[in-house]
């Protein structure tokens, strides 16, 4: 790994039907919001060219159908990501409830090569709605993401532009790590596991 | 001069007229008098491509246009030589036909007078704006005028193969480049013309592909008889305008000035026509070769590299070895827009290279025309014509469709079909029915068989009688346990998630359609998500007819996708018990692709593979190496019937063709295959990764042409027919499977989209084609096919070549199905076995 190559960050979304993944993704890389998404069906990306730590990287963020049983056809783009973002919405208990399930499935079907770090960002989205419809607090959300290895937890409003620019650096920075050790444990037959110390761990709220 | 109305001015009769007699303006007989411009030469149907889709394509004129100099600027003496008129006189025009207003007939006549003397009368038209750069991409009407003075250099490229359209593209000396010029010759009747006289001069106008008159060739003759045109030694391609001793150093143009005024038909360059290559190479570096050329032309040496495929344009333009005038194309708005949406030059041209085959497609045929066929024209004097793709049998054809009129006079007076459910079926396959006189809210419910065809007036009447009283038992069974929550307090979740579901996808389909937009009436429930936003009736409607059918079929129940097949039926019907009834006989067919096993949908995507393998064996073996044989890109258009790729008009028009059943219960695969077909060229040759194909079938979403996708559906099905009736004839030892298309068996008893099926994916994927085929249906089939087999013909090549003697070849039960008008519904606790219901 002499020359530095190219970098393309393959990024999957995930998260129940309606919780705002494509309007997320298409905040993020046309800085547009919709009310009027049609329900995804399959799967489609989009991509976006970013500097991380001064590195030029292109994100393939891919966006999924939610309702869960369209995800057993996924294999073949969940294959080579590099993180996993998982998104719930706030005002949604049975979405956060799900988040775990989620998070299984990929790993199931990713089957990156170590699961245990692989990187996960939690993304609870619709924040704008009125407070009163919140059912997900934010305790409750970190306290989720510390018990599954630290995983980074933003809050977000798609439809406001809320934090999803900070999100998806995190997101960024994460795959970036990953797709680093991935290329590192390539080069070697027998995957020596030295990771560097990422920034997992604790909210980046 | 073959305008006799049109009496010839007194004193036009040279190349470069002068414009000193003022009179003379006010002579011609011109709409517009007194004011204009002298419209020298014109041709027509020269379009600029503003996007790759052919949709766009703006039709215009390439005009030569004389305009009166500035005051002082040159003497008024008449006798001015030819050679003497000052280029900047003398206006390279492009302007589209929506711009020209009265002065279209002008531009018509101008463009069908011979040309192969000068202009002998003057034609007034009005002045086109004047510019020297580029117009903006995007925006206003791309109409230019730019003094030939400024022109540098046209960049001439003759059509060829690949290159359906010959094109010229203007070169600024500001260094700007103006849109590609594309040339439809076969629909220029001037061009036709031209093209027939030199055929009858030379009687070989076919001297091969590059030897072909165009009408490029004929804005050079124009051009050279005003100013000097040099071709470039450096590139063939390039001609200089009036170059500069530098520029001629710089592009060593071929002997000086091109002699060769006459005979247009052997300047299209053929390879060698310019200076060695050796000095060639010393002279200008490659990246100013490069730049030299337009942006296409970059974009086409982009996909050449290999190594640009993972590289963005972004990344090109940041390279500090490029010169600044590389970067600075690649700026143009089409390249960033390639940069903002994908990561992948491949893809931007490939999608370009589509439009571009597009449109060609009468071109292409244009292209194959043999010398007898111009004689033939010849002889009836027709100018354009028509050519029947030989593929197409008369059975394709698209007619016109069915009105109520044809419809109702199937029927006698007791309301009893007379004619056969295949006639109907027929016509309905190949016409639709129409649009706008309500025979669909009629018809749709014999297609979706809420009616029984041999069915009376009478009984149609009993059978919706007793099927409303049904719907209003249904929808309030449900209701009641809404309201009342009775039952177990899973079982009330699960209703709570449904209707969560069935309105956070109802609030979110064809709101575009005016009957689904606004909310104009206040949320019903006060605790719904929806509250806020408001709703109308037709989208509560919705809402009922998805919860009932979530009643009717509770162990599937609503699934994401089926407020998309809904929403056609209740539009057309617009009564709710009626539309229900005719959406459950839709989802009697589409049930299986709502499967929680997917085992439905495998089985189609399957089946694909199998129906690509044989009949466009290269084009599977590509999508092979772009690991892309799962045929996911299809998933979208599969499941929901094409909604989501259609503008609303086509996909009703498309449902009721696909619900005749008329060739096959499965011919939305053909429809498929059609798509697939016509894009093959552009994915074999620039698509090469899954995420690659996947975007580019994703975006072909309001770009597809229903008409001509049905057409090739049906000759592909024929084809099709004809190879299986091939092969069963070549062996006809293994009887024939009858087994029906069944669902694959769930790989485990409970939920079977876990590890196991996607391992027997993964291996049925590492495997051959034969294995595969053999193992994802060995669940289904026990006849002697079982396992072995490969899908068709031995007309593959590569894998499992080892075992091709050994192996029997029998056509794979799934694409036998494919011959099967019977629509294949699921039986009872197929969906338990399947996986059941959403949990």
């Amino acid at each position: 790994m002499a020359a530095r190559k190219k970098v393309l960050l393959k990024i999957i979304i995930l998260g129940d039907s309606g919780v705002g993944k494509t309007s997320l993704m298409n905040q993020y890389v046309n800085k547009k919001f919709s009310a009027s998404y049609k329900a995804t069906i399959g799967a489609d990306f989009l991509t976006k060219e970013v500097l991380v730590d001064d590195r030029l990287v292109t994100m393939q963020i891919w966006d999924t159908a939610g309702q869960e049983r369209f995800q057993s056809l996924g294999v073949a783009f969940y294959r080579g990501a590099d993180c996993c973002v998982l998104v719930y919405d706030v005002n949604n208990s049975k979405s956060f409830e799900t988040l775990d399930s989620w998070r299984d499935e990929f790993l199931i079907q990713a089957s990156p090569m170590d699961p245990e770090n692989f990187p996960f960002v939690v993304i609870g989205n619709k924040i704008d709605m009125e407070e009163s419809k919140r059912v997900i607090s934010l305790k409750r959300a970190q306290a989720f993401c510390q018990s599954k290895g630290g995983m980074p937890y933003f809050e977000t409003s798609a439809k406001e532009a809320t934090n999803v620019e900070q999100a998806f650096e995190v997101i960024a920075k994460q795959a970036l790590l990953q797709e680093e050790a991935g290329d590192f444990n390539n080069d070697f037959p027998e995957p020596i596991t030295i990771r560097p110390e990422s920034d997992q761990g604790g909210c980046a709220c | 001069m073959t305008n006799a109305e049109s009496p010839p001015s007194p004193t036009a009769s040279f190349y470069a007229m002068s414009d000193d007699d003022e009179g003379e303006y006010n002579t011609i007989r011109h709409t517009k008098t007194g004011r204009g411009v002298k419209l020298l030469y014109t041709k027509s149907k020269v379009y600029i491509h503003p996007s790759p889709s052919a949709k766009d394509n703006i039709p215009g004129f390439i005009a030569l246009i004389q305009q009166k100099s500035a005051p002082g600027s040159r003497p008024t003496s008449s006798s001015s030589a030819p050679t003497a008129s000052a280029p900047s006189d003398l206006l390279l025009a492009w302007v589209p036909e929506s711009c020209l207003g009265d002065a279209y007939d002008t531009y018509v006549k101008v463009d069908l007078s011979d040309t192969s003397s000068p202009p002998k009368q003057t034609y007034l038209v009005p002045a086109p704006p004047i510019t020297v750069s580029s117009p903006a991409t995007g925006h206003g009407t791309y109409a230019f005028a730019i003094p030939v003075s400024q022109v540098y250099s046209l960049l001439v490229r003759p059509p060829s193969i690949g290159w359906w359209f010959g094109s010229v593209v203007i070169n600024t000396r500001a260094g700007d480049s103006f849109p590609a010029l594309f040339f439809h010759d076969s629909e220029c009747q001037s061009t036709i013309l031209q093209r027939r006289r030199l055929m009858r001069e030379s009687f070989d106008p076919f001297q091969g592909e590059s030897g072909m008159f165009w009408g490029g060739d004929e804005v050079l003759r124009w051009l050279k008889r005003y100013v000097r045109v040099e071709r470039a030694g450096a590139d063939p391609n390039t001609y200089l305008i009036e170059p500069t001793e530098g520029d001629r150093r710089g592009f060593s143009a071929v002997d000086g000035v091109d002699k060769n005024r006459k005979g247009s038909v052997t300047e299209a360059p053929k390879g060698g026509a310019g200076g060695a290559s050796g000095p060639q190479d010393g002279a200008m570096d490659p990246f100013t070769k490069f730049v030299k050329e337009t942006r296409w032309n970059i974009l086409e040496k982009l996909s050449q590299v290999t190594t640009f495929t993972r590289r963005t344009a972004q990344a090109v333009a940041e390279n500090p070895k490029l010169p600044p005038q590389v970067r600075r194309l690649i700026a143009t708005p089409e390249v960033q827009t390639l940069s903002e949406e994908f990561d992948s030059a491949r893809i931007y041209l490939a999608r370009w290279a589509m439009g571009m085959a597009e449109q060609s497609e009468r071109e292409r045929d244009a292209r194959i025309w043999t010398a007898r066929d111009v004689l033939e024209m010849e002889d009836t004097g027709v100018g354009e014509f028509e050519l029947l793709d030989v593929s197409t049998s008369k059975g394709t054809e698209r007619r016109k469709s069915v009105d109520m009129g044809e419809w109702e006079a199937w029927f006698d007076t007791e309301g009893r079909l007379q004619v056969t459910p295949d006639e109907v079926k027929e016509r309905v396959f190949h016409g639709g029915l129409d649009a706008d006189d309500g025979v669909r809210k009629e018809a749709w419910l014999f297609l979706l068989g809420v009616y029984e065809w041999d069915s009376s007036r009478e009984e149609r009447t009993a059978v919706m009688n007793s099927k409303r009283d049904e719907y209003i038992r249904l929808k309030g069974a449900w209701w009641e346990r809404m309201i009342e929550g009775a039952g177990p307090e899973e079982e009330m979740e699960w209703w709570r998630e449904q209707k969560n579901r069935i309105e956070k996808d109802v609030h979110r389909t064809d709101r575009h359609i005016p009957l689904f937009a606004g909310e104009d009436i206040p949320h019903p429930d006060p605790d719904s998500p929806f509250v806020d936003a408001g709703t109308n009736v037709h989208l509560e409607q919705m809402k009922d007819m998805l919860l009932t059918y979530n009643e009717y079929n509770k162990e599937l129940g609503y699934v994401q996708g089926m407020s998309d097949l809904l929403a056609p039926i209740y539009a057309i019907v617009q009564d709710d018990a009626v539309a229900f009834w005719g959406f459950v006989g839709f989802m009697e067919r589409m049930e299986r692709n709502f499967l929680r096993d997917q085992s439905g949908m495998r089985l189609q995507l399957l089946t694909l593979d199998h129906l690509v393998q044989l009949l466009d064996p290269a084009l599977y073996l590509h999508l092979q190496k772009a690991d892309s044989t799962n045929f996911f890109f299809f998933f979208r258009m599969l499941l929901v019937w094409y909604k989501r790729e259609f503008e609303w008009p086509d996909v009703l028009r498309l449902w009721e063709v696909l619900w005749t059943d008329y060739l096959s219960a499965n011919f939305h695969l053909f429809v498929a295959l059609a798509i697939l077909e016509k894009h093959r060229d552009v994915i074999m040759q620039h698509l090469q990764h899954f995420d690659e194909v996947l975007k580019y079938v994703n975006e072909l979403s309001n770009t597809i042409d229903l008409p001509s996708t049905l057409s090739r559906a049906e000759a592909l099905f024929n084809r099709f027919q004809r190879t299986v009736a091939a092969l069963d004839q070549k062996n006809p030892l293994p009887p024939p499977s009858t087994a029906r298309r069944r669902l694959p068996a769930p790989t485990s008893p409970k939920s079977s989209d876990d590890g196991k099926s996607n391992a027997a994916l993964k291996a049925a994927k590492a495997g051959s084609i034969a294995s595969r085929a053999g193992g994802a249906s060995s669940g289904v089939e026990a006849g002697p096919a079982k396992g072995k087999g490969k899908v068709g013909a031995g007309n593959e090549a590569g894998d499992g070549k080892e075992e091709e003697g050994k192996r029997v070849k029998v056509v794979s039960p799934e694409l036998r199905g494919l011959l099967s008008r019977k629509v294949v519904k699921l039986e009872k606790g197929d969906v338990q076995k399947h996986g059941g219901r959403v949990r």
